[in-house]
């Protein structure tokens, strides 16, 4: 058991140190001379030369690679995130606050999206190859087949521009939240229906479940106990992709609904340079799928113990 | 009260397998079904139980493998309460162990799923768990191939022990000629999904009518099997 966290931890720790390498390493090399485009950020017009030289010696982007990096992780290992190259201020409060956005979006997306792909799926799964079940197939192709960004304008359109019933910009109220949350959830309601459609039908094939029914095990009671956590398996999976790629299009739909958070966060620190910032976005990002991983394969465990069985 | 089926038929992708059968079953009855691979064995179990059910019949099954038996992510006392429930049965320790000592597996962990067991083991806890509700037949499919013959032996042992002087009729479907002639009175042969003779199991033995028997009699070393 202390061999499987320590193990664990391990790869946590190399997941993490390589994403914050890797990304150090693309920033530093990206076209474009970092100290301009810090210097522009911060200044806002052309500066001469004696300036930009300024720039490269307070951000470290002369002392090369390696005490760049060096000096950029030191610091972190004792949790100190740095400074903005642009604006000189603390990088972790920026940061909380653009999380405090972002994290309720995502877990709203999610929510909304397990909402309508699980009732859908359910009734897709009741009746596989009725006219229902190609119905709510192609439904879930549809949403698949939307792009994000279009699918928000539409919603934008819709909702607040012709009936008016919702703000379609900013962050002001949880009304603001119904919207953007209704984009990602839509996005992952598509391919969640699918999956757990397909975990359903999966579950019903097991060769155990007629031996079961002529035990007289009530058809309800057979698909709550047998068929239902079976089915949860290949579910909890997505799910933890799922909420990958939600991330992923938190970035996309904060921009569209003009919303504060992470992704406006992450979009002008690339434009800027702002190593400090970027690296931290990247950090966390790496972190979350870390623990998310993690908590998968606890939850597989909890779900399935054969899983930690053979492992052993 | 003697169970009976008439005219059970099973059609599967536009094929017979099972032309229509008629059975009477007496109360304590030793029934074998044996047959090649393909002949309908199954099939006509479960056309049995399913309509034997359907008449309000106490009918259990075990099925040829622990694994078409038992749910891998619940525990045995999970699938244990299950059968009772099933029944309408309120939770009976002493039932339990009852049934746990005549098959010898009182010291399995309930807590622990199916894997947690041997196979011999999860196997007589199926056989133990299609008793609760002392059924009227019992049918049990092949229910020694997946264990190894010493162990097989013993748990038919135990079942005859357990059933010997009770009301509850077993039908045993096998391919191996050498379980069903030491455990059944009467053996049943069946051939293309039909069964095309029914015999005390000597006379059987001694002078089969059918192609099908001959050629099951015929493998003479079921004698030295174990069981
Ligand atoms: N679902 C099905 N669809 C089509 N054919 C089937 C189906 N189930 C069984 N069959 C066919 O019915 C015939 C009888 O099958 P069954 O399983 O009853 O044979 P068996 O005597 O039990 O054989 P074995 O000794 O191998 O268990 C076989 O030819 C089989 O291919
Ligand atoms: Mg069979």
């Amino acid at each position: 058991m202390t061999f499987a966290i320590l193990g664990l931890v391990l790869r946590a720790a190399v997941v993490v140190t390589g994403a914050a390498l890797l990304t150090f390493v693309l920033l530093w090399n990206a076209p474009g001379d970092p100290a301009m485009a810090i210097a522009q950020a911060r200044y806002n017009f052309v500066v001469p030369t004696e300036v930009l030289e300024q720039v490269r010696a307070e951000s470290g982007l002369d002392a090369g690679f390696w005490a760049a990096f060096k000096d950029w992780i030191g610091p972190l290992l004792v949790g100190d995130f740095g400074r903005s190259s642009v604006t000189g201020r603390e990088v972790w409060p920026d940061l909380v606050t653009a999380i405090g956005y972002t994290v309720p979006l995502a877990l709203m997306g999610l929510a909304i999206g397990l909402a309508i792909a699980l009732p859908l799926a359910a009734l897709a799964a009741r009746n596989p190859g009725s006219v229902l079940d190609r119905v709510c197939v192609a439904l879930a192709s549809v949403g698949v087949a939307i792009p994000q960004y279009w699918l928000g304008l539409l919603l934008i359109l819709l909702f607040a521009v012709h009936l008016g019933w919702l703000p379609a910009m900013g962050a002001r109220s949880t009304a603001n939240l119904v919207l953007p949350a209704l984009t990602l959830g839509l996005g992952v309601a598509a391919s969640l229906t699918r999956i757990i459609r397909s975990g359903i039908l999966e579950a019903r094939n097991q060769s155990f479940l007629p031996a079961i029914r002529r035990r007289g095990v009530s058809p309800s009671s057979i698909e709550r106990d047998h068929v239902a956590p079976h089915a949860a398996i290949p579910v909890v999976t997505v799910l933890g992709l799922e909420l990958a790629f939600l991330l992923e299009g938190v970035v996309v739909v904060e921009v569209i609904f003009g919303r504060p958070g992470l992704g406006g966060f992450l979009v002008t620190a690339i434009g800027a340079r702002d190593f400090p910032k970027v690296q931290a976005v990247v950090l966390l990002t790496a972190l979350l799928f870390v623990i998310i991983n993690l908590l998968i394969d606890i939850f597989y465990q909890v779900l399935d113990p054969r899983i930690g069985e053979h492992d052993a | 009260m003697t169970l009976s089926v008439s005219d059970l038929r099973v059609e599967r992708a536009g094929r017979i397998i099972l032309h229509p059968t008629s059975l009477d079953i007496e109360p304590g009855a030793r029934i074998g079904l044996v047959g090649s691979s393909g002949s309908g064995k199954s099939t006509l179990g479960h056309a049995l139980i399913d309509d034997l059910q359907r008449q309000g019949r106490v009918v259990a099954q075990v099925p040829q493998s622990p694994d078409e038996a038992l749910d891998p992510l619940r525990t045995m006392a999970f699938h244990w309460r299950e059968a009772e429930k099933a029944l309408g049965l309120n939770h009976d320790k002493q039932r339990r162990q009852q049934l746990f000592s005549a098959l010898r597996i009182e010291h399995g962990d309930l807590r622990k799923r199916p894997w947690g067991w041997s196979r011999g083991m999860q196997q007589r806890f199926v056989i133990a768990m299609a008793l609760i509700g002392s059924p009227e037949l019992i049918v049990l499919d092949e229910p020694t191939s997946a264990l190894d013959p010493v162990v097989a032996a013993d748990t038919m042992d135990l079942l005859d022990k357990f059933l010997s002087g009770r009301r509850t009729a077993m039908i045993l479907i096998t391919h191996d000629l050498g379980l069903a002639a030491r455990r059944v009175s009467q053996l049943m042969v069946m051939d293309a999904g039909n069964i095309v003779e029914n015999a005390l199991t000597t006379d059987l033995l001694e002078r089969p009518k059918t192609q099908a028997a001959r050629a099951l009699a015929a493998h003479r070393s079921w004698l030295e099997l174990p069981c």
